[in-house]
């Protein structure tokens, strides 16, 4: 065992913080405010045409796809020093955290050669059209259909709660080709494309996060599928087991900690109850932290995703909540005109327990893959 | 960053989990709180296991493991502080080790020859003769005692004292981890075969959700514990016994909870684990003092950045 770095990772780690400091603007913190937001989503095209330029949007990925054959460690701590910046990439982060991979492994190569270029140059922006208003939870009960049309299909339905869709140029999406969770395919599908309409919703975690997607005769090639009819289960499964650790917010939820640490000393209110709530949230971060880094080492010896990741994930929902609860008991100010990064923490952090499937859909996977018990009878 | 045992530390981890396989069972007439593992403790100290924190090629890490996996047994012996602590102190004591704390009683009091004497910030050492110590009945599932004579005590340096409570609280943290998925797993069996409304306990979800969420505080302590016990920071060592101290509250009410009536008998083995975990809430100052070693140690000029 060992829980140091080695030199490498420490050299990685400084060139992306070097890149950081170099490319984050004064004003970085006020534009973190809505993560999909116009503002922000202009600036991280520019910022990860940067990183690209750089060779740091996707060092983990193959030379051929314009990587640097890097492994898991590369990937988890560029996401680790992303994320703690308040996630400059915006919605960019899925292509490179599995958007793109999972076109590698099943794309055909016209997919490949049309997707995954401007991914590596930092020029796109995907959104994933997975829930509906009748299947959130319970994905498998999708509506939204794509029929036999000519050569291709004929899409219609409705998608909600798609992140980045007012500002996306390409979906991931799923739709019925068939009855049962069998019946799933992917669909890789132009945001331009007659007969989609995007409308935004307000929400609490920002400007142009969230938004309803509708699809009226939407005409898509047959090429537009990926992978096999039916095989969206297979490799969403795949692809969101990749996406469960692939956000580390326990990143920003340890700096944003610290830094309401520092607000109350600094004011004078670092009082027994602070310290004490802080504390506790501290730790929680810092399981997570090694709950991730295990997953990631499994990653790197080839092992494939377990149980782990759920409770990875339900780990960190603990300690995004003890940070938030934190915050708001203790710096009510961030809530309130107060630093604009901390007030940005406090609205993603909601989202930890629901967004990539609801913690309460990991906590039934690790009561029946990591402890064995007994199924619940259907 | 690398999670794999070495060799050496897998075979030692391997022996250790051999020889405790032999001491899983309970007796059958077995109904009291304390089961005390004399046999097992023979044979920790013949094969020299209390020293491997000192090998170079195991070090506390594996050490901090062999104390995660013997407290999982239901016999309790005096393993954390002799493998854990004792390593850090310069000079050879004789082992086993207590922790007496303003003055009330503690673990292994009554059998230990050495006593670490925790008041305020200063630590010290006392070698007590049968006549200082006394056995004490109690609830908590490991023998207790207490101080009744006048002890010598020589007090540790200050940086000796404070290098003693980090790797006090590393012992703590290890020592919970073991024992939180000890009851889990009992509890874990125990919502397999138990049947109620026509179904197995586990199969309902409230039950299932809590237990899902015992397991994730269980894991976060073992790992915390294993790194506090490789880095051995002083940081490091108070997050993990405040997270293993916090995680213990709520797991030991809901593994009860679990078990209703029947865990409240003495004929379940419930209680060994979790009234052991009970005798380690309030050690080394409980929450409160683990809250404030983490402030002083993690808050004080630190960046929130890893380095």
């Amino acid at each position: 065992m060992d829980f140091d770095w080695d030199e490498e990772q420490r050299s990685f780690r400084a060139e992306v913080r070097t890149f950081l400091d170099a490319n984050l603007p004064d004003n970085w913190e006020e534009l973190a405010h809505g993560p999909g937001s116009a503002a922000q989503t202009t600036f991280s095209k520019q910022f990860c045409g940067a990183l690209a330029e750089a060779g740091l949007l996707v060092p983990h990925w193959p030379s051929e796809w314009g990587g640097r054959d890097a492994d898991p460690w590369t990937s988890f701590i560029l996401a680790e020093e992303m994320w703690a910046a308040g996630e400059p990439r915006g919605g960019q982060y899925m292509n490179v955290n599995w958007i793109g991979p999972t076109l590698m492994r099943f794309g055909t190569q016209e997919q490949q050669a049309r997707y995954i270029p401007p991914m590596a140059r930092g020029e796109t922006l995907w959104c994933q059209g997975f829930s509906e208003p009748e299947a959130g939870s319970d994905l498998a009960s999708l509506r939204t259909r794509a029929d036999r049309h000519g050569d291709g299909y004929r899409i219609n339905g409705q998608k909600i709660w798609t992140s980045y869709a007012g500002a996306a140029d390409t979906c991931f999406l799923l739709a019925r080709t068939a009855q049962g969770k069998g019946g799933i395919s992917i669909f890789l599908l132009p945001m331009d494309t007659p007969g989609i309409t995007v409308r935004q919703i307000p929400s609490i975690i920002g400007e142009g996060d969230i938004h309803e997607v509708f699809f009226d005769d939407v005409e898509v090639p047959e090429g537009a599928r990926l992978g096999e009819e039916g095989q969206a289960w297979d490799i969403v499964r795949l692809s969101l087991s990749l996406e469960r650790v692939g956000i580390p917010r326990f990143a920003l939820a340890s700096r944003m900690l610290h830094r309401a640490v520092d607000v109350l000393k600094k004011a004078g209110r670092f009082d027994a109850g602070a310290i004490q709530q802080s504390a506790k949230a501290h730790a929680a971060c810092e399981a997570t932290r090694l709950y991730s880094y295990n997953i990631i080492d499994q990653r790197c010896q080839g092992q494939p995703p377990g149980p782990e990741a759920s409770a990875a994930r339900f780990a960190t929902v603990n300690a995004e909540r003890l940070v938030a609860e934190f915050v708001v008991e203790h710096v009510p100010e961030a809530l309130a005109g107060g630093d604009a990064l901390l007030l940005a923490h406090h609205q993603r952090a909601i989202v930890a327990g629901i967004a990539s499937g609801a913690a309460e859909i990991q906590l039934n996977l690790i009561a029946t893959e990591l402890l064995q018990l007994p199924r619940e009878p259907r | 960053m690398d999670f794999t045992l070495t060799s050496d530390q897998a075979a030692l981890t391997g022996a250790i989990d051999r020889m405790a396989t032999q001491f899983e069972s309970i007796p059958t007439e077995f109904d009291g709180f304390v089961l005390e593992g004399r046999e097992l403790e023979q044979e920790l100290e013949n094969g020299q296991y209390f020293d491997i924190a000192a090998i170079p090629e195991m070090g506390p890490i594996a050490a901090a493991l062999a104390v995660e996996r013997l407290a999982r047994l239901p016999c309790a012996v005096e393993v954390a502080l002799s493998m854990l602590v004792r390593p850090q102190l310069d000079i050879e004591l004789p082992r086993p080790f207590a922790l007496v704390e303003a003055g009330r009683p503690g673990r292994f009091v009554a059998s230990a020859r050495t006593l670490l004497i925790v008041a305020d910030d200063s630590i010290g050492i006392a070698h007590p003769s049968p006549d200082d110590v006394e056995a004490v009945e109690s609830l908590y599932a490991y023998p207790m005692g207490k101080v009744t004579g006048a002890l010598s005590i020589r007090a540790l340096p200050a940086e000796d004292a404070a290098r003693v409570r980090t790797w006090l609280r590393v012992a703590c943290a290890a020592e919970i981890a073991g024992l939180l998925q000890a009851a889990i797993d009992v509890t874990v069996e125990h919502l397999s075969v138990r049947k109620q409304f026509g179904r197995p306990l586990g199969s309902f979800q409230a039950l299932r959700h809590r237990m899902a969420e015992c397991a994730v505080l269980a894991g976060g302590v073992r790992r915390l514990a294993l790194k506090a016990a490789w880095t051995g920071d002083a940081g490091d060592a108070a997050l993990a016994a405040l997270h293993a101290q916090e995680s213990a509250t709520r797991v030991i009410y809901d593994v009860h909870q679990m078990f209703g009536a029947m865990g409240m008998t003495l004929e379940m083995s419930l209680h060994l684990w979790t009234y052991r975990m009970k005798a380690l809430l309030s050690e080394l100052g409980g929450r409160g003092a683990q809250a404030a070693a983490v402030a002083q140690y993690c808050f004080d000029n630190k960046p929130a950045r890893i380095d």
